[in-house]
């Protein structure tokens, strides 16, 4: 709910700074949806019998000085799987029937560059941070065994947009490592993974307000 | 088992009669009738009591009438402003009745039973055996808890490598000997073992000892009777590989290996773990090469460290793919006549005949199901007792049974059941938290804190 909220607080600051659109710079609001695959991969395997799935988002972008703009903006991604045993990378994993559900929750703040900008098809690129809270839940007869934490880590991305108007489309290859929220415990010890960030690729729905 | 013999506090089973006599270590003797009986489930909801919420444009006039006519005896409205009754219902008026008559009201919005809830908290299962409160070894390794999670299936097997089970009423028709099923076995699932010592398919027991090693993993639980098992659901393969004295040998043990091991029933393998509470001083590698076989085949050897006390495991604990088990008594502490070593794997309940640590006015040993040993003295295989007994051979069913629940749970490897209850065995003696020493190797064996498994970054509570 936290995370939410605070995406909210960014979505409105930013549309707050629409009057500058009046002078020259471009406010966008994006509809995100797409997959996201685990860098955790071993690990997903082995709870969920995939590392990837749906993933879902949006964000506030601001185009203030020619191409380059800021941008802020969160996704959500969840999966749902059993617990496991497995003694090592080498071994079985061994299903033992009681629920595990995960919650990555990263909220994206970048800048970026749009190429061609005004053109028809625009390429854009961005890096910045992305601070993601994991979220870990599982019952074993009425004991829970639940985990929370945020980490910040880093994020690239590349993309196109499409169209001149207010309504414009995109896609976009990123990736985000996030690293320390995972490796403790659990699976991901014996694997070794510590990295609850990921490969995504998302097909956007872009309102556009104002720029040249 | 150390002292064969030299159980102090003896609780007789008279077979037939459901009248059980309790002889305490002073000589009193309680009498009481066995009433097996199941549990009482718990109301899901308080009697006589339903929460009626009217709709907002509900007159006063007309939710006085409704509770009338619902079979409200006196209603408490809501301290807020919702107009929600908790009504008190007259005493011929059951709640489903009140329930269909406030529902056909057009000026009741819902009703409802006044649902009783509890506070949140881990499972556990307290069974109802009549003699279960004086298995401390049981509340030592958090067994209501464990159980809370998993009382064992019948398609996982044990086979009990040992002095034989009284599993059957049979007669040999060789010896004229009668020997009688146990009395508190209820549904336990016997798979068919083989008696290597007299050559013949039936594996009774002509001592005690296998009996209660038996017992103490699979004795029938929560059926108003006797003790409980440490993995009552699951089953249990009788292999006679020591005779009435309680010796076997090299070649038995391997025979008995093979058997249980090899043995299949549509196309599956349920012996899943082989007990052995037994030990040599000798070695051998016919067994050794027999474990090692079974071992790659998927099944767990578990095995008593040995009760001289001294600072080696006796063979074939002391062998790689063995889990090799000690003795603790009811205090926590190593049994005095614990064997240790560098070869130790874990501790469980032994028992130490000769002390009540816990002041309950019974010694404590380890307490199940056995043929009575004053009656077996004199060739009788047909009367039983609830006895104790200690040793080594006591713990490691103990480990055995533990291993059957996680393989129960799903655990299909012995060497991930090795590993989970390594992680999770509470430590003892200062042993570090990743590792071991010679007294308690990892230490007590707590097969609630393996069962859980891994999650992505959660383990098993340590």
């Amino acid at each position: 709910m936290r995370t939410v909220r605070t995406t909210f607080l960014a979505a409105s600051a930013l549309l707050a700074l629409a009057p500058l659109s009046a002078r020259g710079g471009e406010l966008a609001i994006e509809a995100h949806g797409g997959y996201f695959d685990m860098a955790a991969e071993n690990s997903a395997s082995a709870l969920f019998d995939s590392t990837g799935g749906a993933t879902f988002g949006g964000a506030v972008r601001y185009t203030f000085w020619r191409g380059a703009f800021v941008s802020a903006g969160a996704r959500t991604f969840s999966k749902e799987g059993e617990r496991v045993f497995v003694t090592s990378p080498s071994s079985p994993v061994q299903k033992l029937g009681f629920p595990v559900s995960i919650r990555l929750t990263p909220i994206v703040l970048q800048a970026g560059y749009r190429f061609r900008a005004g053109h028809l098809i625009v390429p854009y690129v961005a890096a910045g941070a992305a601070i993601t809270k994991y979220e870990e839940t599982s019952e074993v007869a009425g004991e829970s065994f639940d985990e929370s934490a945020s980490k910040t880590g880093f994020t690239g991305v590349g993309g196109v947009e499409v169209g001149r108007g207010i309504v414009r489309f995109g896609a976009e290859v990123g990736y985000t490592t996030v690293t320390g929220a995972i490796g403790s415990d659990g699976v991901s010890k014996v694997y070794g993974e510590d990295d609850i960030g990921g490969l995504h690729v998302i097909g956007k729905i872009v309102l556009a307000f104002g720029g040249r | 088992m150390r002292t064969p013999t030299a159980f102090v506090a003896a609780i007789a089973l008279l077979v037939g009669p459901a009248v059980i006599a309790v002889s305490a270590p002073d000589g009193e003797v309680i009498r009481a009738v066995s009433t097996p009986r199941g549990p009482v489930p718990a109301p899901s909801y308080r009697d006589g009591e339903v929460i009626v919420t009217f709709r907002a444009a509900a007159e006063t006039r007309d939710v006085e009438r409704a509770l009338r006519a619902g079979g409200g005896l006196e209603a408490r409205r809501s301290r807020g402003a919702s107009p929600r009754f908790l009504v008190t219902l007259a005493p011929d008026i059951g709640v489903p009745e009140a329930l269909d008559r406030f529902s056909r009201m057009p000026e009741v919005e819902f009703a409802e039973p006044n649902g009783i809830v509890r506070r949140s908290q881990a499972a556990t299962f307290k069974p109802d055996d009549n003699f279960y409160r004086y298995q401390w070894n049981l509340t030592q390794m958090n067994a209501e808890r464990a159980w809370g999670i998993q009382k064992g299936k019948s398609s996982v097997a044990v086979a009990v490598l040992d002095s034989g089970v009284a599993y059957e009423d049979y007669t040999d028709p060789r010896t004229r000997q009668a020997f009688r099923k146990a009395p508190d076995w209820g549904d336990t699932r016997f798979l068919p073992g083989y008696d290597f010592v007299n050559g013949d398919a039936h594996p009774n027991d002509d001592e005690y000892h296998g009996t209660h090693v038996a017992s103490t993993i699979a004795e029938a639980t929560n059926n108003g009777l006797g003790m409980a098992g440490l993995a009552f659901g699951c089953a249990i393969m009788p292999v006679k590989v020591l005779d009435q004295d309680g010796e076997g040998t090299f070649f038995d043990v391997a025979e008995g290996i093979d058997y249980a091991a090899e043995y299949a029933e549509g196309g599956e393998k349920p012996v899943k773990v082989i007990n052995m509470s037994l030990g040599s001083e000798g070695t051998s590698q016919t067994v050794k090469n027999a474990i090692d076989r079974a071992y790659s085949g998927g099944v767990l050897f578990v095995a008593a460290a040995g009760n001289s006390g001294k600072g080696i495991v006796e063979f074939p604990a002391n062998l790689p793919n063995v889990l090799a088990v000690g003795a603790l008594d009811s205090r926590k502490e190593k049994a005095r006549y614990s064997n240790t070593g560098a070869d130790l794997d874990f501790v469980a309940p032994g028992g130490d005949c000769d002390r009540d640590d816990n002041a309950d006015g019974v010694r404590d040993c380890v307490f199940q199901q056995m043929p009575d040993e004053r009656f077996v003295a004199i060739g009788r295989h047909d009367v039983f007792c609830y006895c104790g007994l200690d040793g080594t051979s006591m713990a490691t069913p103990h480990v055995a049974a533990a291993a059957a629940l996680l393989f129960s749970q799903g655990f299909t490897e012995p060497a991930s059941v090795r590993a989970a209850l390594e992680q999770t065995a509470e430590r003892l003696g200062g042993a570090p938290a990743d590792g071991r020493n010679d007294t308690f190797g990892y230490g007590l064996v707590l097969p609630a804190a393996a069962l859980p498994g891994l999650g992505l970054n959660t383990g098993p509570r340590k």
